[in-house]
């Protein structure tokens, strides 16, 4: 192993996490925070992704901007998560998390439909926005200047989203409502309002990461469905409730997923899993999670 | 007494349903994904299947009778695939099978074709499993290209690059990925003794995250590269290994065996598509050069209209020769019985509009290969395209 290739293989490991994080982020808040089961969290992302493309499709013609682009897929996928959360799934807190699963994961279907209805089945491609063409040597290797962004997007959400929860009152609230919802609303909270809130901050999240990952994959159906377990992986390998658990859940992540490869080419995943069996039978409440009574 | 219940057992069951049957349909039932992520070629397989039929139809049918399609849903899931090829033969009734997509959904509709001695046809999966001898049996056809000459085509094109001693490799981790890549090491070994294979990925199917894989390649400095993704998981990859350096480290010497010259695929990518690499196609649609059959533009023409889109699709063929040659093993049985048309459709030579084919009499697979060609950008069209596409099966043809 050369000074190169471990550094090659780190600052991929990192962008695998960072990208990674920008999806789990939002499911953190909603599953982690605030324990509601959303499965459709995945379709949010895609539909970031596909809001993407279109409004670059829209704008083509006064020049396109990526950053407008990706903005104004958050802002619709956040309006949706509201739409969502105030018309549907509102009725289903305090209800046993099947139903959440059951209810969400028909959002799943219903949402991947729909994507395919508007845009139909082909696989759409988004440019790397141009101020990010290109990238700069480091110690052998080649990092791209939209990974190095991706890098600093991801931390930034990190530190934004552990103040929200650690600081503001909202997040006190949030944290007060997630132990015991009914408690909070006796005492005056404005519990309702606190959850739709939460919902669209985390469908933002779910729209962003859809829209800031097109540059470097394929808009196709099923970008959904492939992406909601890994999120999963990372919301329960960092703990439940854990913002930063979550951070670190997918640094873990893509750093075991980089030099796994290294390891053993023909089993690419096998060291995810491994680690995702290992945390879950020594702290099954996740690395920074903490137990419940 | 028992003579009388054999006679009209025999009248009843062969003599009247053959007499009512002589103007009904001929049904053909065809599960293809048409959701999901394969959907993608699903559609246009699906739409060039119904293309063929229409075409038959107005050339007046199948031994005076109509073709009719009866397409469903597999979702890509081999369990649905089955499920649905059962249905069909219990409750539709459909005398023969053709469609799915993939290596995991042609096999195990395989195996139903066998049970109910039902002609199956399959346009495009490739992988060497279907008709290996294993699992070959008599109604088992397949009109798509696969993995072995697929990946020997690969070896043959990289084999011409003289410079190249070392050499990678980065395919789907599934039957397809893997048997295509023995294909291909195989006979470049044979072609070229001077060549190592110095690194082998295997990314998951669907993976969206390719920069672990490229980098860890990238360290151990191949001069060259045979990849077998495609569909979506060709663009992420490109749109992950360009920003790497990965094409130039290589200097574009990459050969792809995925189909990823698809005006499918060279549209979506756009101006980001990797040029000077070298890829295949069933129909590259847009030809950069001569020897374009005259009834492949007339097929083209027809799937544009169909699909409503500017380029069609590279892989409505493979739906419409599949049919086709359904079609042409009843005119050569000059029945409908399925024993029949599989008997007859070994060794049977079909037309297509790309030339014709004929199926191999010992492991049914049609002798289809691929047009390959270097990717470049010409003035008139705004994606990349193939330059003097020719077909290799699996050597190249001489024109």
């Amino acid at each position: 192993m050369t000074v190169s290739l471990i550094a090659a293989q780190f600052l991929s490991g990192l962008t695998t996490a960072m990208f990674l994080f920008l999806i789990a982020s939002g499911l953190s808040l909603v599953f982690g925070v605030m324990r509601v089961l959303n499965f459709a969290h995945g379709s949010f992302y895609m539909i970031g992704a596909y809001m993407t493309w279109q409004v670059m499709q829209w704008l083509q013609p006064a020049g396109a901007s990526f950053w407008l682009a990706a903005l104004a897929a958050g802002a619709t996928v956040a309006l949706l998560g509201g739409v969502v959360e105030r018309l549907l799934l509102r009725h289903l807190y305090g209800q046993e998390e099947l139903y959440q699963l059951l209810f969400t994961y028909a959002l799943v279907l219903i949402l991947g439909d729909a994507a395919k209805y508007i845009w139909g089945t082909g696989q759409l491609s988004v440019h790397r926005p141009p101020v990010l063409d290109g990238g700069f040597h480091l110690l052998g290797t080649t990092l791209p200047f939209y990974n190095l962004f991706i890098m600093l997007v991801g931390p930034a959400i990190a530190i934004g989203g552990g103040l929200l929860l650690s600081r503001s009152s909202a997040g006190r609230l949030l944290r007060a409502a997630a132990y015991d919802r009914e408690m909070l609303g006796a005492l005056g909270g404005n519990v309702g309002m606190l959850y739709t809130g939460m919902f669209v901050v985390s469908s933002f999240l779910a729209g962003l990461a859809g829209a800031l990952i097109t540059p470097i994959v394929s808009v196709v159906p099923g970008m959904d469905v492939q992406v909601i377990v890994q999120a999963f992986i990372v919301v329960v390998i960092g703990g439940l409730g854990s913002f930063w658990g979550t951070f670190w859940g997918a640094v873990i992540y893509g750093l075991t997923l980089s030099f796994g490869i290294l390891a053993f080419p023909e089993f690419s995943l096998f060291s995810v899993f491994a680690l995702m069996a290992v945390v879950l039978m020594v702290r099954p409440w996740g690395l920074f999670g903490r137990p419940i009574r | 007494m028992r003579f009388r219940h054999i006679l009209a057992a025999t009248v009843f069951g062969f003599v009247l349903p053959v007499a009512a049957l002589a103007k009904e349909p001929i049904k053909i039932g065809f599960p293809i994904p048409l959701s999901g992520p394969t959907a993608v070629y699903g559609v246009p397989v699906l739409k060039g299947a119904e293309l063929a039929v229409a075409d038959i139809n107005a050339a007046g049918g199948v031994l005076g009778r109509k073709l009719v399609l009866l397409s469903r849903d597999s979702k890509a899931n081999p369990a649905e695939a089955v499920r649905l090829a059962r249905e069909l033969i219990v409750r539709n009734g459909v005398e023969f099978l053709a469609g799915t997509l993939t290596s995991a959904e042609a096999p195990a509709v395989s195996t139903i074709a066998k049970e109910n001695h039902i002609v199956f046809v399959a346009p495009s999966a490739k992988t060497y499993e279907l008709t290996d001898p294993q699992s070959i049996h008599p109604y088992i056809f397949r009109a798509a290209s696969n993995t072995t000459i697929e990946g020997q085509a690969g070896a043959i094109v990289m084999a011409r690059w003289k410079d190249v001693k070392t050499v990678a490799t980065i395919a789907p981790d599934y039957a397809y990925g893997h048997d295509a890549i023995a294909a291909f090491v195989a006979k470049l070994k044979q072609l070229r003794p001077d060549i190592t294979i110095v690194d082998q990925q295997w990314p998951r199917l669907g993976q969206s995250n390719f920069t672990p894989f490229i980098t860890a390649q990238m360290s151990k400095h191949p001069d060259a590269v045979y990849c077998d993704e495609f569909a979506g998981d060709f663009i992420s990859f490109v749109k992950q290994a360009a920003p790497l350096g990965y094409f130039k480290a290589i200097h574009n010497r990459l050969a792809d065996g995925g189909e990823v010259g698809s005006v499918d695929e060279t549209i979506a990518l756009g101006s980001s598509f990797p040029l000077g690499i070298w890829t295949d196609t069933y129909d590259p649609v847009v030809w950069d050069g001569p020897n374009q059959p005259p009834a492949e533009i007339a097929f083209d023409k027809k799937v544009e209209k169909e699909l409503h889109t500017k380029y069609g699709s590279s892989w409505a063929i493979q739906g419409y020769v599949t049919i086709e040659s359904i079609a042409d093993g009843i005119r050569k049985a000059g029945t409908v019985n399925d024993a029949a048309v599989a008997k007859a459709m070994l060794g049977m030579t079909y037309q297509t509009p790309l030339g014709p084919r004929t199926f191999s009499a010992t492991n049914h697979d049609a002798d289809a290969g691929e047009y390959w060609g270097k990717m470049v950008k010409v003035a008139a069209y705004p994606f990349a395209v193939i330059k003097d596409p020719t077909y290799y099966n699996p050597e190249p043809a001489a024109h």
